[in-house]
């Protein structure tokens, strides 16, 4: 009997890998009888290529037949087999065969009549020596499994034979087996599809065998299999194919009756999957499993044409290849051997940041000594008081029901978004559950220990040096504007200045790590929240960085997502007002401040009167110091670092600082022209601290280049800013002594304690607080028991310009309450479930830091008025004065169902629209942030593209060798960062990235940082050629 | 050596630094300098009219006499009754007068007040349908001729209020000052009486938590509290119920009787006063000043900084003929320091202050008449502005006039319309004081004026007294909310 092979070469654009191809065919020992080329719609001259090599048939086909329809093409137009002798010799068009592998491989089916499928080893089309992949098996579960994959071949799997399945490119196989089986599964496009052709072989009683004499060099180019392509969109394709094809077989394999429950669990599965997917830091992949589980559950009919055909030729049960399977222990072992080889590759490639060794921790301590130091005054409160700060709500539940789109438990109460803030507050009142406002004290105290671990670490994105690093922790510290958000008690202001360092710190690994991205995604997403004011410049940097980024671009694209979910019912709810420049409005309690002028701004301070300096000197009374001259002296040092830094080395990453100083600015200046809440009869505008605070983070940057520059004489004027600038912040750092803070020790409540104890059994008792304002008016609202909480304000009533129905009833009964008037007022109290009246002291005008006028003289006469009024008002009784204000107590028959009462559901559908989508949006992120390390997806591809660069180095070796040359003439050429392989042996030992460098080409928020991480190579389909992108910069330079 | 790429490195950097440093320069420049728009939206409010209440006014009583006995030195008695003139208009246009309900407080520091009459309260109900409260006026007077009190004393009858300065009084020899408390609410008042003095605050027990019984008056020697005191100011102050305060000044030279009036509350504390309508005699005017002090001839005005910051204060004193009559006077007061100013050299006529200060302040002023009937004297409280039409009933005495001061930028024609007879008007220009005469026991509407200072003057032979015309109701104006 003499055998008979058939060739069928499948080729779509494939001119870059056929060349090879077509030789390495011509070449062969035992020559194929018939060649049949099939091209799919090529577009190049793959056509040519192809006919040039003189088939015996050469078919053109349609550009979406898949390597299954292209082989059953081919085999349409050869005579039907007579024999088991006449084989079929699938090849695509990177199927490279060395010149004796049809020879081994017809051999081996010679031999053995039972063997109906050999399958070659595989080897990488580049390094030759590697193993690309070698026999294939599934998991008990049925999940597919490559045997060997990505090895060196030393021999050591050579004695394999028998195998469940061999992949399909270059596989052998018998022509009456492919016929009597019909050939390749439709339904299986890609993935999988020799896989599940196989296991039909050994269940119709036949045998699959690798034969490792027969060596085959494959690309990956996608047209036998999978594309093995590490660009995002071609992985994505992959991740989705094969998890469709494991949920078609599945099906098909699965017994009749297990199929509904299967069907069922499609949904479910591949919802518990993402999470899976987002902990392996496969962002990519959740669409594709999404969509394969949906493919899978609408694919009825393949299906039940996949069973019948599966049926009719089945003659053996399951367990006739249960022992070819691989077990699960084998497959567990094989991912923690994978990982932990990637791991390593992975923690090597990130810069060290020798927290420890480098005197973060010690900067840290100082910190934090340095910060009990200043808020002394404050050491054992349970709450804090003044400005912004007010207590937080009881419990956690309360703090997150007062997250998202409800019920706005503030004044006369209404349904409305929350601020994103609110959930920015749950969860620091969460951290301290026991009582959620004590968070806001820990927050005070750890405030400059968290700044300064945060700038420290931040520094050390750009610079190696421990004593920079410290430098830059404290000229975060000693920012004004952190510390002028600390004596007027702006709780939100503080946060953005702890978290900006973070961002920055995320966001420039955000290059490489999906993990840094999603943490620098939930940190933008907390600033905004805290000040939504930096949105506009923030997203300013956001396309920046996406400009920058190259190939990390959908890493960085994300990122305004999961504030984007959080701010949606306020964009909403303002979009319906039609209020849009009122979502940059100031979360939290407003508080009216001075006005400042734009000098002041520019000179870093948020509250004006040089932070303190002008009244200072004039208390000191000191001769000839005057305060305007003082403070922009001590600034000068600062001011001529920042500016030195667009000279010197790194003045590309400098001026990048430099844009960030200036949106800040920008942003402080513009904040203070926003007057868009209002408390009373003040306008309140929007703070400008925030932005100074972007500026500030711009500045120290600045400096932290210019420092890296200067090298060794960096040290003097280092310390010498920081000297100045601790003079400069000296009134800051002693407000509270001062007495310029507002900051002082709370009491647990904000009601006197009579209403305190009322609101113990009555939660929503109701009271009227009136405040005389400065123009002679009031301020009438309603406090529901035990005070006003930081959590339940809201700037949707903040900035208001409108009065509804029963803000206008509350104003006439107020009006008349503050007024001698024949007005009963049991029944407007009634209405409002109002049991007491509390005239507070006047509102003040502020009139600099911790100073305001004295009460205007139409406030007194208001306050005065009112007194009278509510004295004599026959409704209510006086209870006295309290710490708070008068209080007047309205003694009426508790009515049922009064006002006040929260309303169940009241957000309704769009309340829980709302609430999923950000659960969604911030849970994913969440998932994603938590840094797990590289999925086994992205080992594999990872130790790919280790064996390709490995064979590239040879090739590259020999240049490398003549550039040192070039190298040592020059004084110094800096080398780029990145770039290197993750686990591939490095040809450049002198990759140690010189930080001015590193920042020089890896922008503020992360740049085409070119490295090659392992959880997610960036290596690619790069020219065969040895050269490189990284070369190509190297000569650029 | 640096080569020639290292020079072409560095110009490179240095034009590129210069660049960016350059751009930066110019927009913090362009920030700083652009005169950028500011975004600022009033916050909502509504303006809120309280709904009219019953209006009431209480006036002082008869005119009072510590007994000659010592061992009831601080018993009361009265010396006659007191006239009294009041009437009320409701607002709108054409409406008839409404003649206001008078009952009698009850008195009991006064034993001869089941004689003499007590406190009249007067109550004017509001007019159905009515949106806003009547106009109501009300004053009373008494003509003294006992022997140890003589003179005239008129008052307005004022409404009940927590807080009022009497500014006025003398404890020195010869001198006797009685605080009148009158509660026409139906809670008891507790008073705070807080008195001032030329030597500052008077730490004066038994001067707080001075109940008043509903519907009652207390009467309180100042002595009692601060005795030998040449120039007390009096703040009062009231919990519970709202009190109408004043102060009734006798004064006894030698053995003959030197006048009485009673002294009314004068304007909460302000750096602007305007005291209306102080009529100086031809006979005061030419009495010279006492070098130990101010003789009591010599008109004055008394000045209190209730604040802790001392006070400069302008005095303008400006004559109803349109002359700056003597010199505007500038002085720094001291806070809590009760100082009586001479306002020497006057010709006689009628005369309006104005005092400006940099500080809130209050203010009174006193002068004095001798004729051949005997001496009085008068005080003349500074008084809030009225911003509309208003009432003046006029209780019978002699000469009585409406002395006027035009407070706003305008000049105004005021016409002063009796129950019966012609209107009379008088044009004040804007900043200016003018006078018309009223008929005694006569009730009047004056209207044309936007922001007026008003007194009622009496001047006889021997005779001084006024009262001031306060707005109605300024517990009841309008009022601008903010609900939140």
């Amino acid at each position: 009997m003499h055998a008979r092979v058939t060739a069928i070469l499948v080729a779509r654009n494939g001119s870059k890998h056929l060349e090879r191809t077509l030789e390495a065919l011509s070449r062969q020992t035992r020559q194929p009888d018939v060649v049949i080329t099939v091209d799919c719609g090529s577009t190049d001259n793959t056509a040519a290529l192809l006919a040039s090599y003189g088939p015996t048939h050469f078919i053109s086909a349609d550009s979406d037949l898949t390597f299954g329809e292209a082989i059953a093409a081919a085999v349409r137009v050869t005579a039907p087999p007579e024999s088991d002798g006449e084989m079929l010799w699938l090849l695509a068009q990177d199927s490279a065969p060395e010149p004796g592998a049809l020879a081994a491989m017809l051999g081996e089916l010679e031999i053995a009549p039972s063997v109906a499928v050999a399958g070659p080893k595989v080897m990488d089309w580049h390094a030759r020596d590697y193993i690309h992949e070698f026999g294939q098996s599934m998991t008990p579960g049925g999940a597919t499994v490559t045997l060997v994959e990505s090895e060196l071949d030393q021999g050591q799997h050579d004695g394999m034979s028998d195998v469940l399945a061999v992949s399909a490119g270059g596989m052998l196989v018998r022509h009456t087996v492919w016929e009597r089986l019909g050939g390749f599964d439709p339904a299986l496009p890609s993935a999988d599809d020799s896989l599940d052709f196989c296991v039909r072989v050994r269940m119709a009683g036949y045998r699959v065998s690798v034969v490792a004499a027969a060596r085959i060099a494959s690309a990956g180019d996608g047209v036998a299999g999978p594309s093995g392509s590490s660009r995002g969109r071609a992985r994505r394709k992959r991740v989705r194919a094969v998890r469709a094809a494991q949920l078609h077989r599945r099906l098909v394999y699965s017994p009749a009756w297990m199929i509904p429950v299967h069907w069922l669990g499609l949904v479910p599965l591949a919802l518990f999957r993402s999470v899976g997917q987002l902990l392996q830091k496969e962002p990519g992949a959740v669409l594709g499993e999404f969509s394969a589980a949906f493919a899978a559950a609408f694919s009825g009919i393949r299906v039940s044409a996949a069973r019948r055909r599966f049926a009719a030729t089945r003659t053996l049960g399951w367990g006739s290849i249960a022992s070819l399977r691989v077990s699960s222990a084998e497959v567990r072992r094989r991912h923690a051997l994978k990982r932990e080889a990637s791991l390593t590759g992975a923690r090597g490639d990130r810069p060290e940041i020798r927290f420890f060794a480098g005197g973060g921790a010690w900067t840290v301590i100082a910190a934090a000594v340095a910060g009990v130091a200043i808020l002394a005054p404050l050491l054992g409160a349970r709450t804090l008081t003044g400005g912004g700060l007010l207590p937080l709500s009881g419990t956690p539940a309360e703090l997150w029901a007062a997250v998202g789109y409800g019920w706005r438990d503030i004044g006369l109460g209404f349904v409305g978004a929350a601020d994103p803030f609110a959930a920015v507050l749950a969860i620091l009142g969460s951290l301290t559950f026991w009582s959620p406002s004590f968070a806001l004290v820990l927050l005070y105290f750890l405030a400059l220990p968290v700044a300064a671990l945060g700038a420290w670490l931040a520094a050390s994105r750009l610079s190696h040096r421990a004593s920079i690093r410290a430098v830059a922790a404290a000229l975060w510290i000693l920012a004004p504007t952190f510390l002028s958000a600390l004596a007027a008690g702006r709780p939100a202001a503080i946060l953005v200045h702890l978290l900006l360092p973070w961002l920055f710190f995320a966001g420039y690994a955000a290059a490489r790590s999906w993990s840094a991205s999603a943490s620098a995604a939930l940190l933008f997403a907390a600033i905004v929240a805290c000040a939504p004011s930096l949105a506009p410049a923030l997203i300013v940097a956001w396309l920046v960085s996406i400009l920058a980024s190259g190939r990390a671009v959908m890493r960085y694209l994300g990122i305004p997502l999961p504030a984007l979910a959080l701010a949606a019912p306020l964009i909403w709810d303002q979009g319906l007002r039609g209020n849009w420049l009122a979502l940059v409005a100031d979360p939290g309690a407003p508080v009216p401040s001075a006005a400042v002028s734009v000098w002041q701004l520019l000179l870093g301070f948020p509250t004006g009167e040089l932070g303190g300096w002008t009244p200072l000197l004039e208390m000191l009374g000191l001769p000839g110091v005057h305060a305007s001259i003082l403070v922009p002296v001590l600034l000068i040092p600062l001011a001529l670092l920042a500016a030195a830094s667009l000279f010197l080395p790194g003045a590309r990453g400098a001026s990048l600082a430099f844009l960030a100083v200036l949106l800040g600015l920008g942003t402080a200046v513009a904040s203070t022209h926003l007057f868009l809440s209002s408390v009373g009869s003040q306008s309140v505008n929007v703070w400008p601290g925030a932005g100074l605070s972007l500026a500030w983070l711009g500045l120290v940057g600045a400096v932290v280049f210019a420092l890296c520059s200067m090298r060794r004489f960096s040290i003097a004027p280092a310390v010498s800013t920081v000297i100045a600038l601790v003079i400069v912040a000296a009134p800051l750092i002693a407000a509270l002594p001062l007495g310029t803070s507002v900051v002082q020790e709370g009491t647990d409540r904000t009601q006197p304690a009579f209403v305190a104890a009322e609101a113990r059994t009555d939660a929503r008792v109701g009271t009227l607080q009136i405040v005389p304002q400065p123009d002679g008016g009031i301020l009438a609202t309603i406090v529901r028991g035990d005070g006003a909480t930081l959590n339940d304000q809201s700037t949707l009533s903040n900035t208001s310009r409108t009065i509804s129905a029963s803000e206008r009833d509350l104003a006439t009964l107020a009006g008349n309450l503050a007024s001698r008037s024949g007005l009963d007022a049991a029944g407007g109290l009634a209405d409002f479930g109002i049991r007491f009246v509390l005239l507070r002291p006047a509102a003040v005008v502020p009139t600099g830091p911790g100073s305001a006028a004295p009460a205007s003289s139409a406030a007194l006469e208001t306050a005065g008025r009112s007194t009278t009024a509510l004295d004599g008002d026959a409704a209510l009784v006086p209870v006295g004065d309290t710490a708070y204000g008068r209080l007047w107590r309205h003694d009426a028959p508790a009515v049922s169902g009064a006002a006040g009462e929260i309303p169940r559901n009241a957000g309704g559908l769009l309340g829980l629209v709302f609430a999923l989508v950000a659960a969604v949006v911030i849970g994913a992120t969440v998932l994603l942030s938590i840094p797990t390390g590289a999925g086994p997806e992205a080992v594999r591809q990872a130790n790919r593209d280790a064996i390709r660069q490995t064979a590239r180095a040879g090739a590259r070796t020999k240049k490398a060798d003549a550039r040192e040359l070039k190298r040592a003439a020059k004084a110094k050429t800096p080398t780029v960062a990145g770039a290197e392989p993750a686990a591939g042996p490095d040809p450049a030992p002198d990759s140690r990235p010189d930080p001015a460098d590193a920042a020089e080409t890896e922008s503020d928020a992360g740049a085409p940082a070119a490295g090659a991480p392992a959880d997610d190579s960036t290596a690619d389909d790069a020219p065969a050629e040895p050269t490189t992108p990284r070369e190509e910069d190297d000569d650029a330079k | 050596m640096p080569s020639r790429r290292g020079i072409a490195l560095f110009g490179a950097r240095a034009l590129a630094g210069a660049v960016g440093l350059t751009v930066a320069v110019l927009v913090v420049g362009a920030a700083a300098v652009v005169p950028w728009p500011t975004l600022e939206k009033a916050p909502a409010s509504v303006r809120v009219s309280p709904v009219p209440t019953e209006q009431q006014r209480v006036c002082p009583g008869p005119l009072l006499t510590l007994a000659e006995d010592s061992s009831q030195a601080q018993a009361a008695t009265s010396v006659g009754p007191a006239d009294a003139a009041f009437g009320a208009l409701a607002t709108s246009a054409g409406s008839d007068w409404i003649r206001p309900s008078s009952t009698e407080l009850s008195a009991p520091d006064n034993a001869k007040s089941d004689v003499d009459g007590a406190p009249r309260l007067l109550r004017v109900p509001v007019q159905d349908g009515a949106t806003t409260a009547p106009l109501v006026a009300a004053s009373q007077s008494q003509t003294a001729a006992a022997e140890s009190l003589a003179g005239l004393a008129v008052a307005a009858c004022a409404e009940a209020v927590s807080d009022a300065w009497l500014v006025g009084g003398s404890t020195d020899v010869g001198r006797t000052s009685l605080v009148l408390l009158s509660n026409p609410s139906t809670v008891v008042a507790t008073v705070d009486l807080t008195v001032y003095g030329e030597a500052g605050q008077v730490n004066a027990p038994g001067s707080t938590g001075i109940l008043v019984q509903p519907g009652s008056q207390r009467i309180v020697s100042l002595a009692g509290l601060a005795p030998n005191l040449r120039s007390p100011v009096v703040h009062v102050a009231s919990h519970g119920g709202q009190v109408a305060a004043s102060l009734q000044q006798s004064l006894v030279r030698g053995i003959e009787p030197g006048g009485v009036d009673i002294v009314g509350p004068a304007a909460s504390a302000s750096p602007t006063q305007t005291i209306a309508g102080v009529l100086v005699s031809s006979e005061a005017a030419s009495a010279a000043t006492d070098s130990t002090g101010i003789a009591d001839d010599v008109p004055s005005v008394r000045i209190l900084v209730p604040g802790d910051t001392a006070a400069t204060v302008q005095v303008g004193v400006t004559s109803e003929a349109g002359q700056p009559a003597g010199s505007s006077v500038q002085v720094e007061i001291q806070p809590g320091i009760a100082t009586d100013l001479p306002l020497a050299g006057l010709a006689p006529g009628a005369y309006s202050l104005a005092l400006q200060s940099d500080q809130p302040i209050v203010a009174a002023a006193r002068t004095a008449s001798v004729g051949t009937a005997g001496k009085d004297f008068a005080w003349f409280e500074a008084s809030g502005t009225l911003d509309d039409d208003f009432l003046v009933a006029v209780a019978p005495g002699p000469g009585p006039a409406l002395h006027l001061v035009n407070t706003s930028d305008k000049d105004a024609t005021y016409t002063a319309t009796p129950e019966t007879g012609q209107p009379v008007t008088v044009t004040v220009p804007a900043g200016e004081s003018g006078t018309l005469p009223l008929t005694a026991s006569a009730r009047y509407l004056v209207s044309g004026g936007r922001t007026t200072v008003a007194s009622v003057g009496y001047s006889g032979a021997g005779l001084v007294s006024s009262f001031t015309l306060g707005q109605a109701g300024p517990l009841a104006a309008p009022i601008q909310v903010y609900p939140h």
